[in-house]
């Protein structure tokens, strides 16, 4: 029981950073990225496979973050002509690709069999028993670094820029900022916090194969993001701790409901996630918390 | 009968007004042109003519019927013609396309044909005939320019609102458009213009109405207003 | 080469429909649909429903489907879409996604996760010069040719389509000459979901009914319409065209299961390059 409530917790303090990291590339960017879990799956490979090879834990971790953060500024510069339409598209499509990839490159990946034996950071330093606490403590240490990172970031005037950029790019553009290094910075931030989630997701089950990676993340984050408030990272953290602790709490109904199996449950819950998604962007717009501003007349 | 009539109306964005209790009247067949510098709120009263802009106060009426909460669509299905300043053709479609796509969302009033309408309009502006296939993004600001008035007609309208009809024309254009202008007024439809170029606008309307900061400052047959020369010099500029 | 180049043709032109449905809800309501290939997904399982569930023919079963599919996209419409109007194109967007996921897990709860597969008799493949084709492609070719005739027609020579080309190029002036646009989005939504579900029947009919089937389509299916330039509706089954040759060519090289691989190639470089789309006509562009 306790394993669980701590396994369930983590897999909170992961999705609520993939949340974190899709309110500074949405919520305060306006950009739109619709493969996520492509990042995120990208980060965990990196990361295991660089583990697995003998590459100490947090340095294969560190190698993850600047390879996902590459990445994603690479990806955003793809549509550097364009709308966030077409943002939305384009980190779909490459996350298809990196699953794809991934899949079927078993001389690099071991394919559907999967990257065993992960080992956690510390794992030599601290007795076995005592390896998920640690391991959680871990975990929401880099939430609350992430947390107040991004709060820096937004109240810096970086923070304000990436405002100005998403409410009116050519007015921006006008003033004289470069709106395309703005978009890839964001886009490699964000992408360096998926990273930082999809190398906690090796760490924490110890085995990854692709099938543990796919949309529901993307549903996960954009739930937080949307229900928190576009740019409240506040919020997003709020709506993390009770939306995605709920959603992933509620793998216990199987065992209490009779009547639905396990794959039912698991469909009606992302049931419930879009249709949530759907009613929150009609009723609450705002979401919970509503975006930080600076106080004085400036904007 | 009144072709079309505004009261008191308080009209703007964002519940700022810029309309400050405006009041204008157009006789049936008759022709206004409303001039005034810019910002003095002429594009918000044609947009609150047309139904773009819901007034705050005040009403609307068309041929004795109050229409102030009737929609763009709804106002135009009452036999409201209007050519937007810009953007007034469907540059996709071909003229052709434009102006059976005007008329066939409007009950015709007098029951009239596609066929009959399109001659009409033809007949009023002759220049477009030899351009009806083709798409109306490719034809001259003058050749669009009628094309949208020629659409704004094809129902038969009672009433024919013009918005800056000269604008990005160049004078010979403008001279032309002003031309055919005074040919639509001579069928009878009623017409109300907003214009910059006050010789033009005044020229071919019966009456002019200055309005200046969201408020009417004088109404009077438009060659009066012409010659007056302290209203010139006041708000019309130039010579 | 011939074969590849015919096997392409035919992908295409079953890319072609989706992405058509696409282009036509983004042209006349201004928003990238994600939640087409649960469309398509949803199609495929009406049709089933009726095909398998109740024994009816698949010709028969398809318009019921298409019909069923058709108010399912309205409601949607008016539940979803309707009040989120004028709140800009990526809030719509997002909403799409949401709805996308929902119409899936749905099809998960209701239907279970396994594949199945329409009734209809297996057909042994024709030989023609040299070309192997299949029953199904053949039917794909009729079925997606004569949608593809009827929207052409019903854009070019009917009101409803003038009044769709109208919208699509310029909503306020449309509003000006009278044309109901809720009517006209109605009408958008209709022809939309039909091609999802004609889309997904063949698409079923040449592999399985799956819960992922429309997912696996987004990609292709919206590189098809930006190759076309989206808002284009046409130019999209051009664009579609284009993509399935390219992606059949492209298993020359390539090992087949990166045919994804080929349209995500295809369009990174595409917005590169010409970000209009290949088949935008110049000038009349707005």
């Amino acid at each position: 029981m306790i394993s669980y409530v701590a396994a369930t917790l983590v897999l909170v303090a992961i999705a609520t950073i993939a949340g974190l990291a899709l309110n500074l590339q949405w919520g305060l960017g306006g950009l739109v990225n619709f493969g996520l879990f492509g990042f995120y799956m990208l980060g965990a490979y990196v990361c295991a496979l660089l583990d697995t090879k003998g590459v100490p834990p947090l340095a294969a971790m560190a190698a993850a973050i600047v390879v996902t953060a590459a990445v994603s500024a690479a990806v955003s510069l793809i549509s550097v002509r364009l709308s966030e339409d077409y943002l939305a598209i384009v980190t779909l499509g490459f996350a298809e690709c990196v699953r794809l990839f991934i899949s079927y490159e078993e001389w690099l990946t071991r394919g559907t069999l999967g990257v065993p034996g992960i080992v956690r950071p510390f794992a030599g330093s601290v007795p076995p028993e005592w390896s998920d606490a640690v391991f959680l403590a871990f975990a929401y240490a880099w939430l609350a670094l992430v947390f107040l990172l991004l709060r820096k970031i937004t109240r810096a005037p970086f923070g304000r820029l990436v405002r100005a950029t998403r409410d009116d790019a050519t007015v921006a553009e006008a003033l004289g900022k470069n709106v395309l290094a703005v978009r890839a910075k964001v886009f490699a931030i964000g992408g360096a916090l998926l990273g930082v989630a999809g190398s906690l997701h090796a760490f924490h089950y110890s085995y990854i194969d692709p099938t543990q990676f796919s949309t529901t993340l993307n549903a996960y984050a954009f739930m937080a993001v949307i229900i928190g408030g576009r740019g409240s990272h506040l919020g997003v953290l709020i709506a993390g701790f009770t939306v995605i602790l709920l959603l992933e709490g509620s793998r216990f109904l199987a065992d209490v409901i009779p009547f639905l199996d396990g794959a039912q449950l698991a469909a009606l819950r992302l049931f419930l996630v879009g249709a949530g998604l759907v009613a929150i962007l009609i009723f609450k717009p705002d979401g919970l918390v509503r975006e930080y501003r600076l106080r004085s007349g400036a904007s | 009968m009144s072709g079309l009539v505004l009261e008191n109306v308080v009209a703007g964005y964002r519940g700022r007004p810029v309309l400050h209790g405006v009041s204008l009247s157009v006789p049936a067949r008759g022709s206004l042109t409303v001039v005034g510098p810019n910002g003095s709120g002429k594009s918000t009263l044609m947009k609150t003519v047309v139904g773009l802009v819901q007034p705050q106060k005040g009403r609307v009426l068309l041929e004795g019927e109050d229409v102030t909460r009737l929609d763009a669509p709804g106002r135009a299905r009452r036999g409201l013609g209007h050519v937007p300043q810009e953007a007034n053709v469907f540059r996709s479609l071909s003229v052709s396309e434009n102006l059976k796509v005007a008329f066939e969302f409007i009950p015709a009033r007098s029951g009239a044909t596609f066929a009959s309408r399109l001659e009409a309009v033809l007949a009023l502006f002759p220049e477009i005939r030899p351009k009806l296939k083709v798409a109306a993004g490719h034809l001259s600001g003058g050749q669009r320019q009628m094309v949208a008035m020629a659409a704004a007609l094809m129902p038969e309208p009672s009433v024919l609102a013009l918005d800056e009809p000269s604008a990005g024309l160049s004078p010979k254009n403008a001279e032309l458009l002003f031309a055919a202008i005074a040919r639509i007024a001579s069928t009878g439809v009623t017409l109300l213009m907003i214009e910059q170029n006050t010789r033009l606008g005044l020229a071919v309307a019966a009456r002019g109405l200055v309005l200046v900061a969201g408020q009417v400052k004088a109404e009077a047959p438009a060659t009066d207003l012409l010659s007056d020369g302290l209203m010139q010099s006041l708000y019309l500029g130039g010579h | 080469m011939g074969q590849l180049i015919f096997n392409g043709l035919v992908t295409g032109l079953l890319i072609a429909l989706p992405a058509l449905s696409l282009a036509l809800v983004f042209s006349v309501l201004r928003f990238a649909n994600y939640a087409i290939g649960s469309m398509l997904t949803v199609g495929a399982y009406l049709v089933y429903a009726f095909n398998a569930g109740l024994g009816w023919p698949l010709p028969l079963a398809a318009l019921a489907g298409g019909a069923v599919g058709a108010g399912l996209a309205l409601a949607i419409d008016r539940l979803v879409y309707e009040p989120l109007k004028g709140r800009g194109g990526v809030t719509l967007l997002v909403a799409s996604i949401g709805v996308g996921i929902a119409l899936e897990n749905a099809v998960r709860f209701i239907a279970g996760s396994s594949t199945r597969g329409f009734a209809v008799e297996v057909a042994r493949p024709l030989r023609l010069h040299g070309l192997r084709i299949n029953q199904e492609q053949i039917t794909t070719i009729a079925t997606v040719l004569l949608a593809l005739a009827v929207v052409w027609i019903v854009f070019r020579f009917t009101r409803l389509g003038r009044a769709m080309r109208a919208v699509a190029d310029n909503a306020d002036l449309a509003a000006v000459r009278g044309i109901p646009r809720r009517q006209v989005v109605c009408a958008v939504w209709v022809i939309s979901s039909v091609l999802a579900t004609l889309a997904g029947v063949l698409v079923g009919l040449d592999g399985n009914v799956d819960p992922q089937m429309g997912w696996n389509y987004i990609l292709p299916v919206f590189t098809a319409a930006i190759l076309g330039g989206i808002g284009n509706p046409m130019a999209a089954v051009a664009g579609a065209v284009v993509l399935g040759i390219t992606e059949e060519l492209a298993t020359l090289v390539l090992a087949p299961h990166y045919r994804t691989m080929v349209a995500f190639a295809v369009m990174a470089l595409l917005l590169l390059v010409r970000p209009t789309g290949l088949f935008a006509a110049q000038g009349t562009a707005k």
